[in-house]
C-alpha cells in the first residue's frame, strides 16, 4: 500500500508557491500524497502550513505552481473549483459548524445542496458518519450545544459526508482544551487506520509519531526535511528540523546565548 | 370621562378607516423596502467594487434627507418632468424607497455579523458563493437582523402619519378630519395616539414571537438566558 512508486498519487503538488501582496508565505513546495497516506505537516506558527492547506483545496488560490488531483490539474485555468472542492474534505481549527442547523443538518447540508443527494439518502449517510465519529446520540443538538471536541468530530462527519478523496485537517486540536484532544485523535486515529488519505497540519507530536506515514516539516515557507516519523523524531538531518524538535518535545527553548538577566524575569 | 367614550365610539368606525389604510401603507412600504433593501444589502457587502457607488448615493440620498421632503419631491415634483403619480402610489413609493435604504443598512450589519469562517465552511464542502450565502449566510443573517427589523416596522407604523400631509386617507388624516369638524382636538388626538400604541404593541409582539420562535440555540444571544 504504501509503495510510492506503485502507486498513483491522489494529490501531487509541483513547485507552490503563495504570496499575499509582496509577502510569500509558500515558496516552491513539491510533493505527492499517495492513496491512505497520512501526511503530518509540521513547523512553527507563521511558517505557512495552513496556507498550504488552504492552497490545496483552493481556498487560496496558489500565485504558482500546480496541484493535480488524481489526473486533473486543478489549478490550470476554467476548473470548476467548487467541483474540486467538493472532493476534499477540510477540517478547521476552529471547527465552523453551521450555526443554525443541528448537528445532523451540518453533515446533510452539503449532500443535499452540493452534491443533489435526496434528504433520506443523505440522513442515512450522515448517520454513518455521525456513527464513525461517535456523535449520532448527539444528532438534534445545536453546534452552541456542543463541547469543543464534539464540535471537531461533527466537522470531520460534515467533511466526511461528501465521500472526499482526501481529507485536510488545519490544526484540529489546537482550539480544544488539552483534555478533549484524545477523543478528536482518537477518531483521526481510526480514519487513518481504515485508509483515508490525510494531510495534517499539527502540533500533536505524539500523533505524528503514531499515525503520520510522513512527517513534513516546514519553516520560512518551504519544505525544510521531510521522511518517516521514526527517522524524523529520531535522527533529523536539519538543523533547524532539530531545533524545532527539541523545543516542541521538551517544552522549551534552547537557551539565547548569555543567560536570562535577573531583570527580564 | 364618560364624553370621552361617547366620542370614541362616534369617531372610531372613520379612525378605523383610516387605521386600515395607515396599516397598507406600513405593510407596503415594509415589503417594497424589503425587496430593495436585502438585495441591496447583499450588493453592498458581496458586489463587484465598480456598483458600490451606486449603493452609497441611493443609502446616503434616502437616509439623508427628511422623509417630507421625499414625499413632496415624488408628489409635486416628479410630475413636473411627466412622472404623476395617485396619492397612494407616492405613498408606497416614497416609504418603501426610505424603508430600503434603512433595510438595506440593517441587513447589512447582519450579514456582517455572521463570521466570515462559515463562509469559508461552506465553500469547503463545495458550495458555490451564491449557495454558501443562500443556505448558510442568510438563514443566518435573517435571524439576527430581527430586532433591527422590528425597529424599521415600529418606525414605519408612526412614519405614515406624514402622508396626511398629502391627504392620503390615513388615520391621521381622518383624525384631522374628525378634530376640526367636532372642535375636539384632546379627544381625537389622544384617541389616535391610542390606536398607534396598540398598532405598535401588537405588531412588537408578533415579531418577538417570531423572533423566538426561529431562534437557534447560542445563535440568537438575545433570547436565550437573557
Amino acid at each position: 500500500m504504501k509503495d510510492e512508486t506503485m502507486t498513483r498519487p491522489v494529490l501531487r503538488i509541483e513547485n507552490l508557491c503563495k504570496s499575499f501582496g509582496t509577502t510569500p508565505v509558500v515558496t516552491d513546495v513539491s510533493f505527492d500524497v499517495h492513496p491512505s497516506e497520512v501526511i503530518v505537516i509540521i513547523g512553527s506558527s507563521g511558517t505557512g502550513k495552513s496556507t498550504l492547506l488552504q492552497c490545496l483545496n483552493l481556498l487560496h488560490l496558489p500565485t504558482s505552481g500546480k496541484i493535480f488531483l488524481e489526473d486533473q490539474e486543478i489549478t490550470a485555468p476554467g476548473v470548476n473549483q467548487d467541483r474540486v472542492r467538493r472532493q476534499m474534505g477540510m477540517v478547521f481549527q476552529e471547527f465552523n459548524l453551521f450555526n443554525h442547523l443541528t448537528v445532523l443538518g451540518n453533515v446533510t447540508v452539503g449532500m443535499t445542496r452540493v452534491l443533489g443527494m435526496p434528504v433520506k439518502d443523505a440522513e442515512k449517510k450522515a448517520m454513518n458518519e455521525l456513527e464513525r465519529v461517535g456523535m449520532a446520540d448527539h444528532r438534534h443538538k445545536y453546534p452552541a450545544q456542543l463541547s469543543g471536541g464534539q464540535k471537531q468530530r461533527v466537522g470531520i462527519a460534515r467533511a466526511l459526508g461528501m465521500s472526499p478523496k482526501v481529507m485536510l485537517f488545519d490544526e484540529p486540536t489546537s482550539a480544544l482544551d488539552p483534555e478533549l484532544t484524545g477523543e478528536v485523535l482518537a477518531v483521526m486515529q481510526k480514519l487513518a487506520a481504515e485508509g483515508m488519505t490525510m494531510i495534517i497540519v499539527s502540533h500533536e507530536m505524539g500523533f505524528a509519531r503514531e499515525a503520520a506515514d510522513r512527517v513534513i516539516f516546514m519553516e520560512n515557507g518551504r519544505i525544510e526535511e521531510q521522511g518517516p516519523p521514526d527517522r524524523m523524531f529520531t535522527r533529523p538531518e536539519s538543523e533547524r528540523t532539530r531545533k524545532f524538535l527539541s523545543i516542541i518535545t521538551t517544552g522549551k527553548a534552547e537557551p539565547p546565548s548569555g543567560s536570562l538577566g535577573q531583570d527580564t524575569l | 370621562m364618560k364624553e370621552f367614550f361617547a366620542y370614541a365610539v362616534m369617531a372610531l368606525p372613520d379612525l378605523l378607516q383610516g387605521t386600515v389604510v395607515t396599516l397598507q401603507l406600513t405593510a407596503g412600504a415594509l415589503v417594497i423596502g424589503l425587496a430593495i433593501g436585502l438585495p441591496l444589502s447583499l450588493l453592498r457587502v458581496y458586489g463587484p467594487k465598480l456598483i458600490q457607488p451606486f449603493c452609497t448615493a441611493y443609502l446616503t440620498v434616502f437616509r439623508g434627507t427628511p422623509l417630507l421632503v421625499q414625499l413632496f419631491v415624488v408628489y409635486y415634483g416628479l410630475p413636473e418632468i411627466g412622472l404623476s403619480f395617485s396619492r397612494m402610489a407616492a405613498a408606497f413609493i416614497t416609504l418603501g424607497c426610505n424603508s430600503g435604504a434603512y433595510q438595506c443598512e440593517y441587513f447589512r450589519g447582519a450579514i456582517q455579523a455572521v463570521s466570515r469562517d462559515q463562509m469559508k465552511a461552506a465553500r469547503a464542502i463545495g458550495m458555490s458563493r451564491f449557495q454558501g450565502i443562500r443556505h448558510i449566510i442568510l438563514p443566518q443573517a435573517l435571524r439576527l437582523v430581527i430586532p433591527a427589523w422590528s425597529n424599521e416596522l415600529i418606525a414605519m407604523v408612526k412614519y405614515t402619519a406624514i402622508v396626511f400631509l398629502i391627504a392620503v386617507p390615513d388615520l391621521m388624516n381622518k383624525a384631522k378630519i374628525l378634530s376640526s369638524q367636532n372642535f375636539a382636538p384632546i379627544q381625537t388626538y389622544v384617541l389616535v395616539a391610542l390606536i398607534y400604541l396598540v398598532l405598535v404593541g401588537f405588531l412588537s409582539l408578533v415579531l418577538h414571537g417570531i423572533q423566538r420562535k426561529l431562534a437557534v440555540p447560542g445563535l440568537d444571544a438575545g433570547m436565550d438566558g437573557r
